[in-house]
């Protein structure tokens, strides 16, 4: 790979002008222009349907714009495998890997032409195994079909595949999503690396944090217009979320905390006992009360997912039993969990939220259908019709013509209807698991907002996030899993960065509470 | 790698064909008991004539299944049937019928009628269920227009083809020439596009794959194995048959299911193929040592598709990922 010394060189650039892409009726990009120079680590940041993702796409060939012009190191590319020719790499928002395939075939898809293999099985094996180490420190056999590893793995797969490409263009579309905090520090490394040698690194991203630390130059996205760009020292949290926005948002933490620690807890509604994530996982007891918020935490893989998972009935625990005000046995399926009152939200939209063929409306009313507006096995359509309509305003979500396919929406408007769906259904108990990825911070302000409101009316929410940000005036206490089990459990008033990182990485109490005392203070 | 870490990977890449080699080491044992003359040399000999159009047939089924997006050729079998019938009545009859002039014009049809049919699916835009549906009527009602009922004669050179007295018959020479040919073709690169493109086509067109010609190849071969199927299929006969040759269909997409070969694409490949066209001949090799008189050919149907279930049900028992949830 070359390294590009002239800056003002178009050869060396990549230059977007007065690009323009609709949608049917909605402009999803309206006139922007940017550039992005080698070794710089450009952010695109914009709330939901802000055309972040679409942007992201026409520089990477997948989508050719209206009118304007996309030009990569001089040339605009006409589709992805012309857009790799180019040198550009993108790691998509949606994890694609081809599940049926082993790990070294998905890591070096595309690298070869119809014709030409370009290095041997052998090769393609050892250096597979080898980048997967160094990003995940798991040592994976690349024959292993990509079905049986986890999310975290096929997320680092996907990354491999775009930084083995000797990229020039590298994009990250929302594609830290699936990794747990110390991932996200080794990917950075990376983008660290991909600059150094003079790569141009596009990044899109909700994450505000995570490209405060990273991002030489931001752009802003509103409503598919470029509404501000920031540089250097200027890209700050209030910065970012003021020009996102269009007004002043004042961040502050620790407001509500106080409202919600008065408050008092209504009976237990959902029971575990004895329960184990997995079968040689130590048992342990749960209970979550109306009018609660439980967050949980953890880094990758210790539990959490699992546990979230059995509270919403999704997956029979090992052992031990769970329980919805009246006890159920083991084998709690999702139509029990349904029946009890408890409503599930996922954050793998893709594989378990929306069903990509179908309208808008009929994502949002076809598991109401039964539940709640259907007797007899007839719909009553006007009243769906309402309880979306309701929804519709309640969560702002942006939707065009509602019999339009859902896939139409940007993935934070189709997470929106997913959660809308979860509180049509009239639940007792929400369970959510992480279902702010991917989703810009107003709107999880908004949902915290319905959530918490939801908690106020004798409702109660477990919230799985992966990012710790998200608990802060929100949960009154957060299970921090760890090896499997609730490591900690850490009440709102001792919310803080460090008790969190503490319980995640097992240190010991004691760190914790020196730092404690000196916050309290 | 070690010995037992290989050992391990070669069974994870090939867990699909779990079920017909058990299935066919099975029938292998009953045919033993029941019938051991399949183990002569004639026994052999024959079987394998029988066998070669439906191994071919199966092989030329299994790219386009492997691209995925719901590909399969139903008119695998009446293309067969065309191009064994206008061999007969018209190469032979003009005195075209040297092996140059025979193969030359089986594999260009085959896989000119193959680009054909991938332009529809691709760029038409149809479901290839659909197109070769069509494709399966309007080339049945073709064959018995060329040739009404079965007559005519197979090439001069093609005479003692058919007989299989010995196990090294000419068409067991191009049966081992077509498995050779496939197994230098699912070492190539382009072997792995058609995998990728059927694993996950969104995923192979993001990351550069090129997934049009990728489709279009394995038409391509499919088109060649075809040729190569309908030329063993013709000295197997002896002559023309106009309707014979569609029967394959229904076989070789059967064979293609058993050997693991999943139908959305991307997972299985040609010796799973391969031993399920096996399977399926042994099968009707042991029924036809019981007496059902009549009715063996309907037994042998049900069988088959008996077997055809059992064998998906334990391949997606065994293909399941970790973890997934009941």
């Amino acid at each position: 790979m070359e390294v590009c010394n002239s800056m003002s060189d178009t050869q060396n650039q990549v230059q977007i002008s007065r690009v323009v892409k609709r949608f049917g009726e909605t402009i999803a990009l309206d006139d922007v222009s940017l550039t992005i120079s080698p070794g710089e680590v450009h952010a695109i940041v914009g709330e939901n349907g802000s055309g972040k993702s679409t942007l992201a796409k026409t520089m990477s060939g997948v989508l050719r714009p209206d009118s304007g012009l996309v030009t990569t190191f001089g040339e605009s590319p006409r589709d992805p495998m012309h857009a790799r020719a180019l040198g550009v790499a993108t790691i998509f928002q949606e994890i694609l890997v081809a599940e049926t395939l082993s790990v070294a075939d998905n890591i070096f898809a595309g690298a070869d032409s119809l014709w030409k293999r370009a290095r041997s099985r052998a090769e393609a094996n050892q250096k597979s195994r080898s980048i997967l180490k160094q990003f995940s420190g798991l040592d994976i056999d690349p024959n292993t079909p990509v079905q049986q590893l986890p999310l975290s793995v096929k997320q680092w797969i996907v990354i491999a595949r775009a930084l083995l490409s000797n990229p020039r263009l590298l994009i990250f579309d929302e594609s830290s999503a699936a990794l747990d905090l110390d991932a996200t520090t080794r990917l950075h490394a990376e983008i660290g690396k991909a600059r150094e040698v003079g790569c141009c690194v596009v990044i899109v991203t909700h994450r505000i944090a995570e490209l405060v630390r990273i991002a030489d130059r931001a752009t802003v996205l509103r409503d598919g217009r470029v509404v501000d760009e920031l540089v250097g020292k200027n890209i700050t949290k209030s910065n970012l979320l003021r020009s996102m926005s269009g007004k002043n948002v004042a961040i502050d933490a620790k407001v509500a905390a106080e409202s919600m620690l008065g408050r008092e807890l209504g009976s237990v509604v959902l029971s575990a006992r004895a329960l184990r994530v997995d079968r040689d996982a130590p048992p342990f007891d749960f209970d979550l009360h109306a009018g609660e918020i439980v967050g949980v935490a953890g880094l990758d893989g210790q539990g959490q997912t699992d546990f979230i998972r059995a509270a919403a009935g999704l997956i029979s625990s090992h052992s031990g039993s769970i329980s919805v005000a009246k006890p159920q046995g083991l084998g709690f399926a999702p139509i029990d969990a349904k029946t009890s009152g408890v409503a599930y939200v996922s954050g793998d939209r893709a594989h378990e939220g929306i069903f990509p063929n179908l309208s808008i409306f009929e994502n949002f009313a076809l598991p109401l259908y039964r539940s709640t507006f259907g007797e007899y096995g007839w719909i009553k359509r006007r009243q769906i019709q309402r309880a979306f309509d309701g929804e519709v305003k309640r969560l702002s979500i942006k939707t065009g013509r509602t019999s339009n396919l859902i896939t139409s929406l940007s993935g934070g408007n189709q997470q929106k209807v997913l959660i809308g769906r979860a509180f049509a259904a009239g639940p007792k108990i929400i369970v959510l698991d992480d279902p702010a990825r991917g989703v810009d911070f107003a709107t999880k302000r908004e949902l915290y907002t319905q959530l918490k409101e939801f908690v106020h009316e004798g409702g109660a929410v477990i919230y799985l996030s992966s990012e710790i940000e998200d608990f802060f005036d929100f949960a009154d206490r957060v299970l921090v899993f760890r090896q499997r089990i609730p490591f900690r459990t850490i009440p709102a008033i001792r919310f803080s960065e460090h008790a969190f990182l503490a319980a995640m990485f097992g240190e010991s109490e004691e760190a914790e509470m020196s730092f404690e005392r000196v916050g309290a203070a | 790698m070690n010995l037992n870490e290989k050992a391990r990977s070669l069974l994870t890449r090939n867990q699909h064909l779990l079920t017909s080699v058990c299935l066919s080491a099975f029938l292998l044992l009953v045919a033993a008991f029941r019938a051991p003359q399949l183990f002569s040399s004639s026994g052999i000999g024959s079987a394998i004539i029988v066998l070669a159009p439906l191994v071919l047939a199966s092989l030329a089924v299994t790219p386009i299944v492997l691209a995925g997006r719901g590909g399969v050729d139903l008119s695998v079998g009446p293309l067969l049937g065309f191009l064994n019938v206008t061999l007969v009545a018209w190469l032979v009859e003009y005195g075209y019928s040297s092996p140059t002039y025979v193969i030359v014009y089986l594999v260009g049809i085959g896989v000119l009628y193959q680009i054909i049919i991938a332009t529809i699916i691709i760029y038409v835009r149809v479901s290839p269920i659909i197109v070769t549906l069509s494709a399966y009527l309007v080339l049945t009602g073709v064959n018995l227009v060329i040739l009404d009922r079965p007559s005519g004669v197979a090439p001069e050179w093609m005479f003692d083809w058919g007989n299989g007295a010995t196990v090294f018959s000419p068409v067991f020479f191009v049966l081992c020439g077509m498995i050779v040919l496939w197994a230098i073709f699912s070492r190539t690169a382009f072997y792995q596009q058609i995998l990728l493109t059927g694993g996950e086509e969104r995923m192979a067109f993001a990351s550069g794959v090129n997934t049009v010609g990728a489709r279009f190849g394995a038409h391509a071969v499919a088109g060649v194995y075809t040729a190569m199927a309908a030329l063993c299929y013709t000295a197997l006969i002896g002559s023309g048959d106009p309707t014979q040759g569609s029967t394959y269909t229904l076989s070789a997409i059967t064979a293609v299911v058993l050997g693991g070969t999943s139908l959305a694409g991307g997972r299985g490949g040609g010796l799973g193929s391969i031993l399920g066209s096996i399977c399926i001949y042994l099968i009707s090799y042991v029924l036809a040592t019981f007496n059902f008189g009549t009715v063996s050919g309907f037994v042998t149907q049900m069988s088959t598709g008996v077997v055809l279930v059992m064998s998906l049900l334990v391949n997606s028992a065994i293909s399941r990922p970790a973890g997934e949830t009941k």
